[in-house]
């Protein structure tokens, strides 16, 4: 399962970004929090498979598709 | 003299915090080479230098680059006497990221450095405290807890501040990361221990956010917030442009009695108040959409913009972070351009700047509000609320955009789609909405003014002497049929024919591929009518008595909206794309299918 399944308000845990990820944007999503265990929410999803946005940490996002593709996570809840 | 450098990630307070340290007396240098904006200013006898935003030393996007370009350069610097770096007290996991890179940094070149713990009040609200002198500690940095809003512990700061410069040497971090550990795990765990919980400060944005960002109301508001900002444009510049226009008039009035007829007169009556001062007017203009732009950023509105905008740009090969630049580009093409450096994907980036001289900038607002009087009649409906002459404003600027969405989707097939591997996705940091600071915002706004007239005023001063000279001799009588103007003009007239155009239009065309405002200027001078510039409708009445047809004046409207008739735009784009070919093409480009597109347009009509 990845972010990109995620349905809006619920919660998960990441379990892992993938290797074909460009270092560069593998750093920045470790800087952002996106690291193994850390909680991450659901708070909205855009029409048309827009850009979800997740809160992780202090910080609300936004990410497109392509990337949170690429975050596996786990424990749903 | 000495420099204290101020860093810090975007919208944590850092530029506020600049204001209030420094007073309203800072200086905006443009650098040569990046023309990046580093505001400075005086804290006593000290430089302090306002740098770029940046979440993290390893970059993603341009201008996170040059930001950080400059924090390496000011470590290296031995006039770098002191480093603050801003931390969001409502997001201290992720200040940190960026300021335990700056630490271990700083540590590294032995550069003094100290935290300031911004935005304090926004947790203290909660009555959260945070124990700063422990934090200090654990940092080996020392911690100032402030809030450049209320000016909570800002007093404190800077006598701390004047205290520690005079002895930096005591304030090189002690500390750096851990071999084995990382600067995300220790920011973790420190804001774990001190920082507010995130739901609590993140409620009132989400809240916000749920009406905005709502599928149905969200897209209601966003254009709302739209028409908004091209109403302001066009209703509330008027007051302030009539305002500049009767100052031009007076003073053009006083000079002219005192100096008497002659050729002095001639030439400050035509050149300098017709020519130079019809470029003055449009200045409150750029005023209003740069407060009206800079409102939306402080506010924090503009990144949730970038975001609904972000799908449906995606399918014209764009980034929801070129919203931003295309939004700008309607008050000027300059710094929508420089505003493209914070699209990560350098493909987006490039396609974004290439467009962005589409949109209708504030220097094509004369000639469009020329020839939209000279062709179409000033009828209104529903009690004057929408006017026929209103909607073909608006139909031109839309025009501009739908031209600029086409010329992108082109530009995306036909070029190298092998960078494509390298392409950086769309994050996004979603800040907390905020009012705005009145101050500073005003002051954004003088610079915008004090810039425009900066950059564009020589050329335009130059143009105006020029026309008037050709137009102005050998003739005895000064008139403008037996002018060096009127053979260049014979000569050219066979290009402009086919337009439906004269040789006066032709000349007007041509001078105003310099900068298009001088079009105005050019044909008020050509058509002979003192002081053309200070009465639009004069010239107007003039050019529909004159007989220019429907067509040939559609096909005008049409040209200007395309062609990339503006010297410093292209001096622009050579320098942020790096490429005289695309810069030089492109002026090449949008001419020629400006000139196609009137050409089609004024057969048809």
């Amino acid at each position: 399962m990845t972010l990109w399944d995620i349905p809006a308000k619920k919660s998960a845990l990441i379990s892992g970004l993938d290797n074909s990820l460009v270092p560069a944007v593998m750093n920045r999503l470790l800087e952002m929090g996106l690291s193994d265990g850390q909680t991450v929410r659901c708070l909205r999803r855009s029409p048309l498979r827009g850009p979800l946005v997740v809160q992780i940490g202090d910080c609300v996002y936004t990410l497109e598709q392509s990337i949170a593709d690429k975050v596996a996570i786990s424990d749903l809840s | 003299m000495k420099n204290i450098i101020l860093v810090g990630k975007p919208n944590s307070g850092k530029s506020l915090l600049f204001n209030q340290l420094t007073g309203m007396r800072q200086k905006v240098a443009n650098f040569p080479g990046v023309t990046v904006e580093l505001k400075s200013g005086k804290f006593g006898e000290y430089r302090l230098i306002d740098f770029p935003g940046a979440y993290s030393l390893s970059t993603l996007s341009r201008d996170e680059e040059i930001a950080v370009e400059k924090i390496h350069e000011a470590m290296h610097d031995d006039n770098t006497s002191l480093i603050v770096c801003n931390l969001d007290a409502t997001r201290l996991e992720r200040s940190l990221v960026f300021g335990l890179q700056v630490r271990d940094l700083a540590k590294q070149h032995g550069k003094a450095l100290i935290f300031a713990l911004n935005m304090i009040d926004e947790v203290e609200r909660f009555s959260h405290h945070v124990d700063c002198e422990q934090l200090g500690k654990d940092l080996g940095v020392a911690v100032f807890p402030l809030s450049a809003k209320t000016l909570i512990g800002l007093h404190e700061f800077k006598v701390a501040l004047n205290d520690i410069v005079k002895q930096p040497e005591k304030y090189i971090p002690t500390l750096s990361v851990a071999e084995g550990d990382s600067v995300f795990n220790v920011s973790r765990r420190i804001a774990k221990q001190y920082g507010i919980h995130a739901d609590i400060v993140l409620r009132q944005q989400n809240r916000i956010d749920s009406f905005l960002l709502n599928n149905v109301l969200g897209g209601i508001a966003f254009f709302g917030i739209m028409f908004l900002l091209f109403q302001s444009i066009f209703t509330w510049a008027t007051p302030l442009m009539d305002g500049v226009e009767s100052i031009i008039g007076v003073l053009a009035q006083t000079a002219t009695s005192a100096i008497g007829p002659g050729i002095i007169n001639d030439f400050l009556q035509d050149a300098l108040f017709g020519g130079f001062g019809s470029f003055l007017v449009f200045v409150p203009q750029i005023m209003v959409l740069t407060f009206i732009i800079g409102l939306l950023e402080d506010s924090g509105y503009l990144a949730r913009a970038a975001l609904i905008c972000h799908k449906p740009l995606s399918y014209f090969g764009l980034s929801g972070r070129s919203f931003i630049p295309y939004l700008s580009g309607h008050a000027c093409a300059i710094p929508a351009i420089m505003a493209a450096r914070t699209i990560e994907s350098p493909r987006k980036r490039l396609i974004t700047m290439m467009t962005i001289p589409l949109m209708s900038c504030s220097a094509r607002l004369p000639v469009y509000a020329l020839l939209i009087a000279v062709l179409i009649p000033d009828t209104t409906y529903v009690g004057g609320l929408f006017s026929l002459q209103g909607t073909a404003f608006f139909v031109l600027y839309f025009l501009g955009i739908i031209t600029a969405l086409t010329v992108s989707v082109l530009l995306n097939k036909f070029t190298d789609r092998d960078s494509d591997k390298a392409e950086m996705p769309f994050i996004l940091e979603l800040p907390n909405y905020r009012l705005p600071h009145w101050k500073p915002l005003m002051l954004r706004v003088l610079t915008s003014a004090k810039q425009f007239i900066r950059r564009a005023g020589p050329v335009i001063f130059m143009v105006s002497v020029v026309i008037w000279f050709l137009g102005y001799f050998p003739s005895s009588e000064h008139e403008l049929q037996g002018s060096y103007l009127a053979v260049i003009g014979q000569w050219i007239e066979p290009v402009f024919e086919p337009l439906g155009l004269d040789w006066r239009y032709g000349v007007a065309i041509l001078v105003s591929f310099l900068a298009r405002e001088v079009f105005v200027g050019a044909l008020g001078t050509l058509f002979g009518i003192e002081g053309a510039d200070e009465n639009i409708a004069g010239l107007a009445a003039n050019i529909q008595a004159d007989g220019l047809t429907l067509g040939a004046g559609l096909g005008l409207l049409i040209f200007y909206v395309v062609a990339l008739q503006c010297v410093a735009t292209v001096a622009t784009l050579k320098g942020e794309t790096g490429s005289t070919k695309i810069a030089w093409g492109l002026f090449v480009g949008y001419g020629m299918l400006a000139y196609s597109l009137a050409f089609i347009v004024s057969n048809i009509f």
